[in-house]
């Protein structure tokens, strides 16, 4: 049990105190968790004052399995 | 293979072409590495522009410079500590360059929220750099946090090609402050000789593993 509490535990401190090198599946893990957020997140949840068309990925597959539940 | 490794083996076969012109031409480090201040100076004019697609290829261009200046240094045997101090102090001018470029932007638009949060990711980004040069200074080694300057590149080229600068820039910041706690950690650890703490905390952790 203590086990099981310990190990989200450690992958946080793991995470936060990086001290893995880059090219490895730590690195990668990373890289798409980041790359996951930038594109996947609205533009409108983040107020971006840029990005047209203010629907992300996430909208745009909400609004897809929306349309595809009504047939 | 790693993924992220794959992508680096990738880009290395034209860089390998670019190296060896700039060995055979003889073009020295320093220069290179001015280049890619100059150059980065233009990316920051297009972001500040609204023009992101063409700041992402220029950004492109500035990095190939500023990543080719010590591979050709090294060939050229040209290494000096000097060419180490110039690279690092010139860097440090591209990067805020890009961030004076976002910020011009975001204050045209009128996003005060933006202005802030570019202004934020600027000042760790420096003290990224800063921490770590100033521990090493004092200590052997300071490599620890993930949000160094090739990472903080590549996400503002992601962020300029596919418009989605706000998320990178809110990457930047978060993961630059945890970088700079990491640094300031580590350096807090190794100096005062008294891990104690953290390494309680690890030997609880590796039992577990």
């Amino acid at each position: 049990m203590k086990r099981l509490l310990m190990f989200p535990l450690l992958v946080v401190w793991r995470a936060l105190f990086w001290t893995y090198e880059r090219a490895t599946w730590q690195y990668d893990l990373m890289v798409i968790a980041i790359l996951a957020f930038v594109w996947l997140t609205p533009p409108d949840w983040l107020g971006d004052p840029m990005a047209q068309g203010g629907k992300g990925l996430i909208e745009w597959a909400i609004g897809f399995l929306r349309l595809g539940v009504r047939g | 293979m790693t993924f992220t490794g794959a992508i680096g083996a990738l880009c290395m076969v034209p860089l390998r072409a670019i190296i060896a012109a700039c060995v055979a031409l003889r073009v020295h480090p320093n220069i290179l590495t001015l280049l890619g201040v100059f150059i980065n100076i233009v990316a920051a004019w297009f972001l500040a522009q609204r023009r992101f697609l063409a700041a992402g290829f220029v950004m492109v261009v500035a990095n190939i410079f500023d990543f080719v200046d010590g591979k050709v240094a090294r060939e050229l045997n040209l290494e000096s500590p000097f060419g180490g101090f110039w690279d690092s102090v010139m860097d440090r001018f591209s990067d805020i360059a890009l961030f004076i470029g976002l910020l011009y932007l975001y204050a045209e638009l009128g996003r005060t929220d933006y202005v802030i949060i570019t202004a934020l990711a600027m000042m760790f980004s420096v003290m990224t750099s800063y921490a770590r040069a100033r521990a090493e200074s004092l200590m052997d080694k300071c490599k620890v946090g993930f949000m160094e300057r090739p990472e903080r590149i590549v996400l503002f080229m992601i962020g300029a090609f596919t418009n989605r600068m706000a998320g990178v820039l809110w990457v930047i910041l978060v993961l630059s402050v945890v970088t700079v706690a990491d640094r300031i950690f580590h350096a807090w650890r190794e100096l005062n000789g008294s891990a104690r703490l953290e390494e309680r905390l690890m030997a609880e952790l590796s039992r577990v593993e």
